[in-house]
């Protein structure tokens, strides 16, 4: 079994991590923002990235000339924690900063990056991510969306689907297929390509979540040009360079802490009704965020480390077993205090409960069902 | 992990798997000892590991003798490693005399001997080893408070007992016996350091075993076929697989932070933590393994029960977890910061392991 590294944070980090809780709180009791569960994904603001932005935490860990601040991974592992667990809305940059950021600065050109990240970093600039189609799903390498060459770059058509957030989004990194389907290497021939949203030919059309609430699009793409300077990487490395960026996607702390506002919210209440027997019910959960968060960090501290062990057996386990439970967090609550959902609740622990039923049963699905991160563990433990 | 435990690590391993197989394990349930593994154990100065070296022991930390006491878990080590360590680093945090022989102890307040005159009495049950040991480190009550004592158990009475798994647990009874060392009076503080550090013990050793059910399981799921393929090619398998996988991980991690914990001098709330993380993880890893090992894996002629019926004894020794779950309630009770700021604490460490002047 893999031995994952602790990590002791410094008294620097341990500064930082209070500046930015102290400066969320502040923000808080201004009503610049409302605490929600699942905020990464449904708490869009544009106002509070951009203010994120002047603070310099977007692009925490990139190179200062494109206006990052070259820290660490563990110092933006802090970030992202407090975001969540004060559940601030971080939605807008979320995927820009998590995901097409790096991506840009191991696969992009010198172009590309001095013009997308530093507008990225101000908390103007949104990506969004075009994987999944109608017909691949789980089945990644079925995508058909396709892109013939012209001179130039490249005309795609085709479709995305459950694009979280395309309608605020300025662009979308693209999986497109540059080369026919061959079954017998179904990985080849796949191409990444940067799609301004706003380009003609692009379509976004809203799919309601259950909600009601507006979340993820489809994407429709007929003859949209793009030009050979937005082709991420190399033609036909796509399927390689998007695996690269999942262990970044898998194991970060949002798939721990969706639910956290409501468990801190729980812990309040039962505090204020001196329920120790709750306490004690509610003390399991807190065991079990412990120790996913031991895990979660340790994969952290090897991307860190950077010495190329693969972490994508660690990272794939992260995120089924922490989906999992931010997942449970509002069945197990309901058993503790009493509680009625509804999302314009007074009462916060009853909103934030509503947030969470509904927002559930998306945490295993998003980013890689649990099947298939399942899977992909097994594989990985019987090859050991 | 420092290169020297790595290097720790590494001998402790090889000798262990080495000389210790299913019949060694087996034997010693039955009542015998095991002379050979012990003195290389003692050769190698694995026994005086954590214990400083101008008390005559070899140095390294506490995180190095857990990791030892681990390996012993992994491997069903049939000698009393971690009583006679746990004992010994006792005896040095309470500024007593370390001793060299075979020792063991009992470290439940509630059945604490009680102490007159330098005269110990009373009697104790479940102490592990006690009929194969020379020495007791036990918590003894006297009319001023409760003390760490080192008694010689050649005056005890001793009635045999095992728990689950055939380990030796002994009644244990002393009537007017003279005592060798009384530590001074122990603060409430130092009584739950005490405990805490049992619990780590534990944890290790129940880390092993988890470590080593996962390998089995594993391993037996490639060697194993049914309708013409190794079962692991079935996906309900592979979903067992990777929830034994990801409860083996966490224990693991769980118990690095411990140690590192233990080492940092920081807060105890890692071990309660653990403590409770660690009841589920025993349910789901000894349901799962012995669900894939089918049939086979019930008979005592495989050895697969010579780890979870210790992770059924072990996890019932020391402290219980209705004991962490209720100081984590209380913590969180009079916790004036929200659940995020008790779990991300500033380093303010507090004197866990500060050996008293």
């Amino acid at each position: 079994m893999f031995h994952l590294p602790t990590v002791q944070f410094t008294q620097e980090q341990e500064q930082f991590r209070l500046d930015v809780r102290t400066f969320l709180q502040e923000e808080l009791v201004k009503g610049t923002f409302t605490s929600k569960c699942d905020s990464w994904l449904s708490g869009d603001d544009p106002e509070f990235s951009k203010l994120i932005g002047q603070k310099g935490w977007i692009g925490l860990t990139w190179p200062k000339k494109y206006g990052g601040q070259e820290r660490s991974t563990i110092d933006r592992y802090i970030l992202t924690e407090e975001f969540l667990a004060v559940g601030a809305p971080v939605a807008a940059h979320w995927f820009a900063d998590r995901q097409t950021g790096p991506l840009l600065l191991r696969y992009g050109t010198e172009e590309q990056r001095e013009y997308f990240l530093p507008k990225i970093v101000k908390g103007e600039c949104y990506f969004g991510i075009g994987l999944s189609e109608p017909n691949s799903g789980s089945d990644l390498a079925s995508v058909s969306t396709r892109a013939e060459k012209v001179e130039g770059g490249w005309i795609v058509n085709g479709q995305k689907i459950w694009t979280s957030n395309a309608h605020l989004c300025h662009y979308m990194v693209t999986l497109v297929r540059t080369s026919p389907f061959d079954g017998k290497s179904k990985h080849a021939g796949l191409s990444q390509l940067i799609v301004d949203l706003h380009a003609e030919g692009v379509t976004v059309v809203p799919i309601k979540f259950l909600t009601g609430e507006h979340h993820y699009n489809e994407v429709f793409f007929e003859n949209v040009f793009v030009p050979d300077n937005m082709v991420v990487g190399e033609i036909g490395n796509g399927w390689a360079q998007g695996l690269a960026e999942l262990a970044f996607e898998r194991s970060g702390p949002e798939r721990i802490l969706s639910t956290f506002p409501l468990i801190d919210e729980l812990i309040q209440e039962l505090k204020r009704q001196n329920n120790l027997e709750g306490l004690k019910q509610a003390s399991k959960i807190v065991a079990r965020l412990w120790s996913l968060r031991n895990l979660s960090l340790g994969v952290a501290q090897l991307l860190e480390s950077g010495n190329g062990e693969d972490v994508s057996i660690p990272a794939a386990l992260v995120k089924a077993l922490g989906t999992k439970f931010e997942q449970s967090i509002p069945e197990i609550t309901r058993l503790i205090v009493q509680t009625y959902p509804t999302l314009d609740a007074h009462r916060k622990i009853d909103r934030f409960m509503a947030e969470s039923i509904l927002h559930a049963p998306g945490f295993t699905i998003r980013g890689g069902t649990s099947e298939v991160l399942y899977g992909v563990v097994a594989k990985g433990v019987i090859a050991q | 992990m420092s290169e020297m435990r790595d290097m720790i690590v590494d001998v402790v391993e090889r000798m262990l798997k080495e000389k210790v197989d299913k019949d060694l394990v087996d034997t010693v349930e039955q009542g015998h000892w095991a002379p050979e593994l012990w003195d290389l154990f003692k050769e190698n100065r694995m026994t005086a590991v954590a214990i400083t070296e101008e008390n005559g022991g070899a140095g390294g930390d506490i995180e190095d003798l857990l990791n030892i006491v681990r390996l012993t878990g992994k491997y069903a080590a049939p000698i009393p490693f971690t009583e006679t360590t746990f004992a010994n680093y006792l005896l040095e945090f309470t500024n007593l005399q370390v001793i060299e022989d075979l020792a063991t102890y009992m470290l439940c307040p509630d059945q604490a001997f009680t102490l007159e005159n330098g005269k110990l009495t009373g009697e104790a049950i479940h102490i592990p080893w006690a009929r194969h040991t020379k020495n007791l480190v036990t918590l003894a009550r006297s009319k001023d408070g409760t003390h760490l004592v080192e008694i010689n158990l050649s005056q005890a009475e001793i009635k045999e007992a095992t728990n689950l798994a055939g380990e030796p647990r002994d009644t244990v009874r002393f009537q007017h016996s003279t005592t060798s060392q009384v530590s001074a009076v122990l603060s409430p503080d130092k009584i739950r350091t005490i405990t805490t550090l049992h619990t780590a013990f534990q944890l290790a050793l129940m880390t092993g075993a988890i470590d080593k059910i996962n390998d089995l399981t594993v391993q037996y799921t490639k060697e194993r076929e049914q309708f013409g393929r190794p079962i692991h090619r079935f996906q309900l398998v592979q979903q067992h697989i990777v929830h034994l996988a990801g409860e083996t991980a966490i224990a693991l991690a769980a118990f690095n932070n411990v140690t590192e914990a233990l080492l940092m001098n920081k807060q105890n709330s890692e071990v309660a933590y653990a403590s409770i993380r660690f009841e589920e993880i025993i349910q789901t890893v000894t349901t799962i393994a012995h669900q894939v090992h089918a049939a086979i894996g019930t008979t005592h002629e495989h050895s697969l029960h010579q780890f979870t019926r210790r992770l059924w004894s072990w996890r019932d020794e020391g402290a219980s977890t209705s004991y962490w779950t209720n100081l984590v309630a209380t913590q969180l009770m009079e916790s004036g910061d929200s659940l995020w700021g008790y779990l991300t604490p500033f380093s303010k460490s507090s004197p866990l392991l500060k050996v008293e002047g």
